[in-house]
């Protein structure tokens, strides 16, 4: 099952994607703060990440950039989770490589949906890629 | 012993009436000093341990109040099955008898509360049936009875929360309390519970507004589920509470009412220029191309700020009727942030006409335009 | 005429000075106890009315809403290449939606600049910028290419041997309408904007009116909301010293374990919890800290930002904050947070602190002899008749009085005439209540908010208040008299060449923010 990386400040919150997500099947990791979620990455691989923008040692943005600027973790997907509501910060992350941008509150069956979206999506591109070769 | 005890004790009292004023002060103040400090450091011994030891309690609570909402709500096995109304609670996990102690109530309302503000949808209503199914509505209502102000607000803010109805009668005198944060709270929680007239107090409010304020209900107007929208624009017309009227110009501004135009438009000739640059901004935001030939035809009888304010909305209106304005501001301006704001504005307008008429300002212009223009250019510099 | 040299020889004469003196003396004294007595009650209201009002505020509030103001945060650093990019990261994580970082290099001469540039890919920009504000000459502005750092915006300018020139030159650059002045050497709590623009939302007004006379610009009177502008507001520092800091976050506070930097986490907390929020329950705080304060950008610009001349830049611009708004006869308010939001290295040798403590008594005399005419003028209002009468004779004078009250006992004793009963009761009189003053104020700051984890912090940070008298404060007294002397003596230098004073270490140790 696919591996999700989630990175969330508040506690409840962090605890309670892992709770939803772990129910839905999905292989969960956590990590509280930006340095903790560096460390993750680097320790294994995943196909989602969820992460909040504010929190800290470093931020969300910072983390979408990473990944997106590391050709080994390129692929991987990105969600955005925020209370942050303001136009201009969602667009950043879009611009950085976000997948999605979903504001807090979120609805959790959404939430499930855009992952599965976004997994199938990925499935059907490798499949093309290894129909083509 | 007990008469020699009396004697010395009159012998001292004695002797401090002898004593000068000064020196009678001075000692005074030093038992005063000693037995407030003495108070001081048992209070804090006090307060210390207090505090341990509801941390300790708290700590053993909190995991089982989470546990519970997790596997009652988060993990709920019918949830998106069956319709929410109809998901029935394990009535065990919910009678089991630490949820009968006051504070732990109170715990479990703080904690839906919280999961309230990462959840909405099903997994929120959800969490909306666990908080009346446990009967804690009634613990919120009763708080609503305290005497304390703090509680009042903190029970207002708990039922809005949770979305209860409060009846007009319990709410509407609250809105008028002599203490400024539940008149807001309780205006807060009109608006939104409210199914009638949920802005009528606009009509009547005489005080102003507070930012803080407005930030809570921009909040709760813009996120609160089938709340009908007025046309804001009534109260940029009729209202006299200045803050009332520049707070509708920004809800126009959000929801984009283009219908708003003419009323805004009216503010133009308000007297006050305050008044007139927030009517300005919100004609830009709206990209009312309509007001464009008028903002320009008053621009030189404006003060700075109304200047500055008309520079950003034809920018961000952007007809291109008006570049020629934009750069004779550019050019002839000997006020710095006019000319910024007029490059950035033309640059805004982005079609080729301004593209043209940017690359040539920037061939003829000196030293400083030149710079102006390569700052507004620069997609890495915001402002 | 004899008869009056002779008056004036005889021992009459210098028992009714001596006693004169002696009475004036106890007068100061104990009104000097009774003001603090009086700070520690209404600080007491003071925190209790923040704690209400905020226990039912939910600031998430402000993060979500796309009407927050903007901020500018504004950090000069100087040769802080160990630490910057921590630092840095650190600034960047604010929680708040709508913010710019603005680091000032003040012409380092180590590799402060270059680290960051490769840290967080700055690159090179040409940047329109108007000087509105007196400061050195401005080289090179870098913006990062990584729309992560999007807040970040790095000056180098040339070194102004100050903090004030240095935070003028973010403040002309800055974009927002409310700047946070501090150190790049602070640690900053990640609420800070949030609980810091607080106070400038939730001023209470009264009743809108029409005031004023027909406006300049446009010959209209204008229908102004008769409201309290909130100019500036700042928030508790602590000793950073002993606390567990990762990544530029603190994750543990602690007391300092070394006696000085301990003394001075003392001295900060009554000086904040209890000396400011003191003031801020009538409204006339004297000052908002260096180190962490945040400003109305207008009313800052309009004052003329802060001065580099200055040795205490900090109370110079919120005294001219003031007096501009009472020239123009609007309302305003300065407002102070008890809760602790900034760490600050406190100094841990004798010799940068009394150098430091020369500095603030040098720039309080300083204040007080440039702003001399708002002493007693009611023109001023609050600032004229309570904040410089306090500052200038409980802050300014109280050390000279000390002094030479010192000096008479031993005079005194000298020549035997001391009524020793009365000499100690007296001493014992000043302990017990200093004592208790300290103590008070650890209280409210412990019955507010739990900083400290153990028992033990707790009882050694109380244990300072009792080796004060005899320990920090001789220190202190004598620190405030050496800079009063180098005010006096500085001055006349000033005439002939300014360039030459003592500001050499002024640069490095340019951090600490005077309590007082």
């Amino acid at each position: 099952m696919a591996n999700i990386l989630i990175i969330e400040d508040d506690d409840i919150m962090l605890k309670a994607i892992k709770n939803i997500l772990g129910k839905a099947g999905y292989n969960v990791i956590t990590a509280k703060d930006g340095k903790e979620a560096f460390d993750q990455m680097e320790n294994a691989d995943y196909d989602v990440v969820v992460t909040d923008l504010m929190m800290p040692y470093a931020n969300g943005l910072e983390v979408v950039s990473r990944l997106r600027g590391d050709a080994t973790k390129r692929h991987v997907s990105i969600i955005v989770v925020s209370s942050v509501g303001n136009e201009e910060t969602i667009t950043e992350a879009f611009r950085l490589g976000a997948d999605d941008y979903l504001k807090k509150p979120i609805m959790a069956g959404e939430l499930l949906i855009r992952i599965k979206k976004l997994l199938d999506n990925r499935a059907n591109h490798s499949k093309l890629v290894t129909k083509k070769k | 012993m007990f008469s020699g005890l009396t004697q010395l004790l009159f012998q001292a009292y004695e002797s401090f009436g002898v004593l000068d004023l000064f020196i009678q002060i001075a000692l005074a103040f030093i038992f005063i000093a000693l037995f407030a400090t003495i108070i001081a450091y048992s209070v804090i011994l006090y307060k210390r341990w207090k505090a341990y030891a509801e941390e300790k309690r708290m700590n053993f609570i909190r995991p089982k109040i989470e546990e519970m909402i997790t596997e009652q709500v988060l993990i709920n096995e019918n949830l998106e099955k069956v319709p929410v109304d109809e998901i029935e609670f394990d009535p065990a996990a919910l009678n089991d008898n630490i949820y009968k102690t006051p504070w732990v109530r109170q715990m479990v309302i703080e904690t839906i509360i919280s999961y309230r503000k990462n959840f909405r949808g099903e997994v929120g209503e959800l969490l909306r049936k666990l908080y009346i199914d446990m009967g804690l509505t009634k613990d919120s209502f009763d708080k609503m009875k305290s005497i304390r102000w703090e509680k009042k607000i903190k029970a207002v803010g708990e039922l809005t929360q949770m979305d209860i109805q409060i009846s007009d009668v319990t709410i509407l005198p609250l809105t008028n309390s002599t203490n400024p944060s539940l008149r807001a709270a309780a205006r807060n929680a009109y608006i939104q519970l409210s199914k009638n007239e949920p802005f009528k107090f606009f009509d009547v409010a005489t005080e102003p507004i507070l930012p803080w304020d407005q930030l809570e209900l921009f909040k709760i107007i813009t996120t609160t589920k089938d709340i009908a929208i007025p046309n804001f624009s009534r109260w940029v017309s009729y209202s006299t509470n200045k803050s009332v009227v520049s707070f509708c110009l920004k809800l126009i501004a959000h929801y984009d009412q283009q219908s708003a135009i003419p009323a805004v438009m009216d503010l133009l000739n308000n007297k006050d220029h305050y008044f007139r640059a927030d009517a300005i901004n919100c004609l830009g935001k709206l990209t009312a191309e309509a007001a464009e030939e008028r903002m320009v035809r008053i621009y030189n009888t404006q003060p700075i700020y109304c200047q500055l304010e008309i520079l950003k909305a034809l920018g961000r209106i952007g007809s291109g009727k008006h570049l020629d304005f934009l750069k004779s501001e550019f050019l002839f301006s000997s006020n710095f942030d006019v000319r910024m704001n007029a490059a950035r504005s033309i640059i805004k307008h982005n079609t080729p006409a301004s593209r043209a008429l940017i690359d040539d300002l920037k061939e003829t212009s000196h030293d400083e335009n030149r710079l102006i223009i390569s700052h507004c250019q620069n997609p890495l510099i915001k402002y | 005429m004899k008869a009056i040299a002779r008056f004036f020889s005889s021992g009459v004469f210098w028992e009714t000075v001596g006693e004169f003196y002696q009475h004036g003396v106890f007068i100061y004294g104990t009104s000097l106890l009774l003001a603090y007595g009086m700070l520690a009650i209404m600080s007491l209201i003071s925190i209790r009315r923040y704690i209400k009002r905020n226990s039912t505020a939910d600031l998430n509030i402000l993060v979500e809403s796309p009407l927050a103001p903007g901020i500018s945060v504004i950090a000069p650093a100087f040769n802080e290449s160990v630490t910057i990019v921590q630092n840095v990261r650190s600034l960047l994580t604010f929680n708040y939606p709508k913010y710019e970082v603005i680091i000032i290099n003040d012409g380092s001469t180590d590799d402060t600049l270059e680290k960051l540039i490769a840290e967080f890919e700055m690159q090179l920009c040409e940047y329109a910028f108007r000087a509105t504000l007196n400061c050195q000459p401005i080289k090179r502005v870098y913006k990062s290419t990584n729309p992560a750092y999007e807040k970040l915006l790095v000056i180098d300018k040339v070194n102004g041997k100050s903090k004030a020139d240095a935070s003028n030159a973010g403040i002309n650059l800055s974009s927002y309408e409310y700047f946070l002045c501090t150190d790049v050497d602070c640690i900053l709590e990640k609420d800070t904007l949030l609980k810091l623009i607080k106070p400038f939302m939730d001023e209470e007004t009264t009743k809108i009116k029409e005031v004023g006379t027909p406006c300049e610009e446009c010959g209209f009177q204008h229908i102004v909301e008769d409201f309290k502008r909130v100019i500036a507001t700042g928030a508790t520092l602590r000793m950073v010293n002993s606390c567990d800091v990762d990544g530029g976050l603190i994750t543990r506070v602690r007391p300092p374990r070394r006696f000085l930097p301990r003394f001075q986490e003392m001295e900060y907390i009554r000086a904040f919890v209890l000396g400011k929020m003191g003031w801020d329950l009538i409204n006339s705080v004297p000052n908002v800290s260096g180190g962490l304060g945040m400003f109305d950008k207008e009313i800052a610009v309009k004052a003329g930002g802060y001065d580099s001349k200055s040795f205490g830049e900090d109370m110079d611009l919120i005294t001219r904050m003031c007096s501009l708004m009472k020239a123009n006869d609007r309302k305003y308010a300065v407002r102070y947070v008890p809760e602790t939001l900034c760490w600050t290295e406190g100094p841990t040798t004798l010799k940068v602190f009394g150098r430091q403590r020369s500095r603030w008594a040098r720039g309080l005399a300083q204040i007080m002899s440039i702003h001399r005419k708002i002493l007693f003028n009611p023109r001023f209002g609050r600032l004229g008749l309570i904040v410089f009468p306090y500052n200038f004779f409980f802050e300014l004078l109280a050390p000279l009085i000390e002094f030479t009250g010192i000096l008479y006992y031993i005079y005194l004793i000298w020549t035997g005439q001391i009524n020793w009963p009365y000499a100690i009761i007296l001493i014992i009189f000043v302990y017990t209540y200093s004592v208790m003053i300290t103590t008070l104020a650890l209280l409210w700051d412990q019955i507010t908010f739990k900083y400290y984890k153990t028992w033990g912090e707790v009882i050694g940070l109380c244990a300072m208040a009792f080796l004060e008298p005899f320990v920090y404060h001789p220190l202190i007294l004598f620190f405030s008299l050496k800079g009063y002397f180098n005010f006096i003596t500085g001055r006349k230098h000033v005439w002939g060449n300014m360039q030459r004073q003592g500001f050499g270490n002024q640069a490095k140790k340019k951090t600490e923010p005077n309590p007082a």
